[in-house]
């Protein structure tokens, strides 16, 4: 890469009150090294470069700015990279404080960093710990997720992959489930946000974290939260149910309009029945979720879904609907033991399954290539979606 | 006081002075006869305050009063006073007192915004109490101006637009209180509660347009098996309309229109029941139908006459085997019977053919359904009256009968 006397002069091109010309072709430079993975991994050991971007996001030049924080992006995608960044960079107070900011331009691209930042359990916690530390705190990221239009120049979408990269946490999750305060309560209408793919994924991913505490199903079950409606609209339709079958469904999915629609990300779709397949892990669960009709809008869902690994979810939810309960002793699907042998079949079915869903998977694809039809490639999908 | 006698003189005065009570009554005793009233307009001894202090009757009370609420003290005093006045009123529950009390309070404007917020938010409560929702919310929001975080004042206004049935106000409410307190279990249990009441006022709306539309399809339904069969609709209530009626085929004036019409109970008789022509499952048109006997000035409903159903079938049932007990003659069986149907606009009366089926005669260009109920006289055959009441009508005897 580059000498020692080269980098050095290369820094002392990095200040704000170089010329901006100069600066601007430094940065360009140092970003550049940032697309290439050799180029991070030199980066890695020169934290002074990191030092500067973060402080060139303060630059009077927006073209400079923009250029530091695609350089930071991209660097916070590589793991071995978090370290420098937080501790030696010291990235992290920059961010938050810029986060808060309800005028601040660039907030969403902070939030694609800590995004990033957050994807592995080992940094996710030193963020976590720095967020509470700093007085920001999970309440705070919540509270501007959900106030609509808190920052007008930033859409803050990436705050749902953030809160969901966060809830791997135990401590996190801890927060957004307290029975003391209204706080989970508040991402539940964002399920049905129809203005961001990202902030919805984002939602449901937190909300399926959260129900592996299967302590807490109970109470997610109960009016306190009421969690169900939320995870069962967006995969409810326009069809028309029997008078009885309506009257005996939560209130929200009642009556719905002809001009439903029912989620269009198959991923989302199949998250949310696998949260809703958690929370049939507690006999009290099971119960809830029988008693509010959950059966129904499966099986219209059923009729209606196209990809085999959303179809094998499904199924695999309404086994447990319509299926007797499980014997004595067993009633907590979280806490049997699995004797070993048994384990292994199960892994062994498991993997005979998977193939063949990835068959029929493989099979549509082809189908579908076949048809000659142009899909649109992801946007710049910051790691940590799927959690 | 200072004297220049003490001692025996002194005493000397207060002989003297228990001496005049020997023979001077005590100006200002009480009467013999009503002291127990007077005895209770003494402050001291009242047992219950009054409820207005007229200066006349009770000029202690007044005076008492009056030094309570000096105005020569400072606002922020006589404001509090004002509040404690009122606060003792709402614990009577003598709300509309409260307010009273709040009320110069708040006049007194004095610079203690916590004072102020109180007396606002205490009256917000009163109002609340007695139902005066919209000043309650009005008082509660004074309260927030003057003092943004007043916990209570929140509660009220969160509780007010409850009661108003603003379910999305209520919950912002809550969550500006829950903003400065975040545990705060009323809020929270207030929240939780407009919440759920916002989703099921939702549902209900979904579900009353859900059933709206599904009338309106029905009603659509009807009506082109109505017009399909092309059976004509009259609108009794448009006569300037009538002449276009009759020429036109079915009720293309739109749908409402007939429809409406059809709910019309039009009906002379008291029979009328709101029962409405329906089509069931196999496709077929049932009609209220009315069945008028001018001789002896009675009526038969019959609520659902299924269209492939003819006369005498009903008839049958009606007059078969029993007759009913205006036929004092006891001449109306059903083999003697005549049905005729009146077209009231050429006042032609048409004899219907008992075994033909509802539906063909209603297709008959000459005939029209009124109000939704076909109507038809009922007459015996060679009756004297019968007679009698063809020489009144322009009758046609023009025997109804399809051609096939």
């Amino acid at each position: 890469m580059l000498s020692d006397s080269e980098a050095k002069e290369l820094l002392s091109f990095l200040h704000l009150d170089t010329r901006a010309d100069v600066r601007g072709q430094a940065t360009e430079y140092i970003l550049g090294l940032t697309g290439t993975r050799d180029g991070c991994r030199y980066l890695q050991t020169q934290p002074g470069f990191l030092k500067a971007l973060i402080t060139l996001t303060a630059d009077s030049s927006i073209a400079i700015v923009k250029d530091c924080y695609h350089a930071l992006i991209n660097l916070s995608a590589d793991e071995t990279l978090h370290e420098t960044l937080i501790k030696e960079a010291d990235i992290l107070p920059m961010l938050f404080r810029n986060l808060l900011d309800p005028e601040y331009v660039f907030a969403d691209r902070i939030c694609t960093i800590l995004t990033n930042l957050t994807r592995h359990e080992r940094t996710c916690r030193e963020v976590f710990r720095v967020m509470q530390e700093q007085d920001v705190g999970l309440a705070k990221v919540v509270e501007i997720f959900c106030i609509e239009g808190f920052n007008k120049k930033a859409l803050l979408h990436y705050l749902g992959p953030l809160l969901s990269n966060l809830t791997q946490l135990p401590e996190s999750r801890h927060f957004l489930l307290d029975k003391e305060r209204c706080v989970v309560q508040r991402l539940l209408p964002f399920t049905q946000y129809e203005g961001s793919v990202t902030r919805r994924g984002g939602v449901v991913g937190t909300l399926r974290n959260c129900c592996f505490d299967y302590m807490y199903h109970e109470w997610l079950l109960s009016d306190a939260v009421d969690i169900l409606p939320f995870l069962l609209l967006p995969l409810a339709g326009p069809e028309e149910l029997s008078e009885e079958e309506n009257e005996g469904l939560p209130v929200d999915l009642q009556y719905l309009p002809e001009d439903k629609t029912r989620e269009e990300d198959p991923d989302i779709r199949k998250m949310l029945i696998e949260t809703l397949l958690l929370l049939t892990a507690t006999k009290v669960g099971r119960q809830i979720m029988k008693e509010k009709n959950v059966y129904p809008i499966m099986r219209e869902f059923h009729k209606w879904e196209k990809e085999p690994q959303v179809i094998a979810s499904c199924e695999k939810l309404v086994q447990v609907l319509i299926g007797d309960e499980p014997e004595a002793g067993m009633e907590n699907l979280m806490e049997v033991e699995i004797p070993q042998d048994v384990e292994q079949q199960l892994k062994d079915l498991d993997t005979k399954e998977q193939e063949q869903v990835e068959k029929e998977t493989l099979l549509l694809l082809r189908q579908e290539a076949e048809k000659e039809v142009v899909e649109q490639p992801n946007m710049q999908n910051p790691e940590g979606l799927e959690r | 006081m200072a004297s220049p006698t003490q001692g025996e003189d002194s005493d000397d005065g207060m002989d003297e002075f228990m001496e005049k009570f020997k023979t001077h009554k005590y100006k200002n005793a009480f009467n013999e006869s009503n002291w127990e009233e007077e005895f209770d307009k003494v402050p001291m001894f009242m047992k219950t305050a009054p409820e207005d202090i007229d200066p006349v009757k009770h000029p202690d009370l007044a005076c008492l009063q009056s030094i309570i609420h000096d105005d020569e003290r400072p606002p922020e005093e006589q404001a509090k006073s004002l509040k404690d006045e009122g606060n003792e009123y709402f614990k009577e529950k003598n709300y509309t007192k409260a307010i009273v009390s709040y009320t110069a309070g708040l006049k007194k404007n004095c610079s203690d915004s916590d004072l102020s917020a109180i007396l606002y938010t205490n009256r917000a409560a009163a109002h609340f109490h007695l139902g005066n929702l919209r000043s309650a919310l009005n008082d509660s929001i004074s309260a927030r101006k003057v003092k943004p975080c007043h916990l209570k004042a929140i509660i009220r206004g969160a509780q007010c637009c409850m009661e108003l049935r603003n379910y999305a106000a209520a919950l912002q409410w809550c969550d500006e209180g829950l903003k400065l307190l975040p545990t705060d279990k009323k809020l929270l249990e207030l929240r939780s509660t407009a919440d759920k009441r916002r989703r099921a006022a939702e549902r209900d709306a979904r579900k009353s347009k859900a059933k709206e539309k599904k009338k309106q399809t029905e009603r659509g339904t009807l009506l082109a098996a109505i017009k399909e069969r092309g059976i004509r609709l009259l609108q009794p209530k448009q006569p300037q309309h009538r002449g276009s009626d009759s020429e036109e085929d079915g009720s293309d004036d739109g749908t409402t229109a007939a429809m409406a019409e059809l709910y019309l109970d039009g009906l002379d008789s008291q029979e009328a029941t709101g029962a409405q022509v329906y089509l069931d499952e196999q496709g077929a048109l049932h009609w209220p139908v009315l069945f008028l006997y001018p001789e002896h000035r009675q009526t038969d409903f019959v609520s659902a006459f299924c269209e492939n159903s003819s006369f005498i079938d009903h008839l049958a049932v009606m007059f078969g085997e029993e007759l009913p007990p205006w036929d004092t003659e006891r001449k109306y069986h059903p083999q003697h019977l005549q049905v005729f149907f009146e077209d009231h606009e050429t006042q032609h009366l048409y004899e219907v053919d008992v075994g033909t089926s509802l539906l063909k005669i209603l297709q008959l260009p000459c005939c029209c359904v009124q109000a939704g109920t076909p109507s038809f006289i009922v007459l015996v055959k060679g009756s004297p009256f019968c007679e009698q009441y063809f020489s009144n009508k322009k009758v046609r005897l023009l025997l109804l009968k399809p051609l096939c």
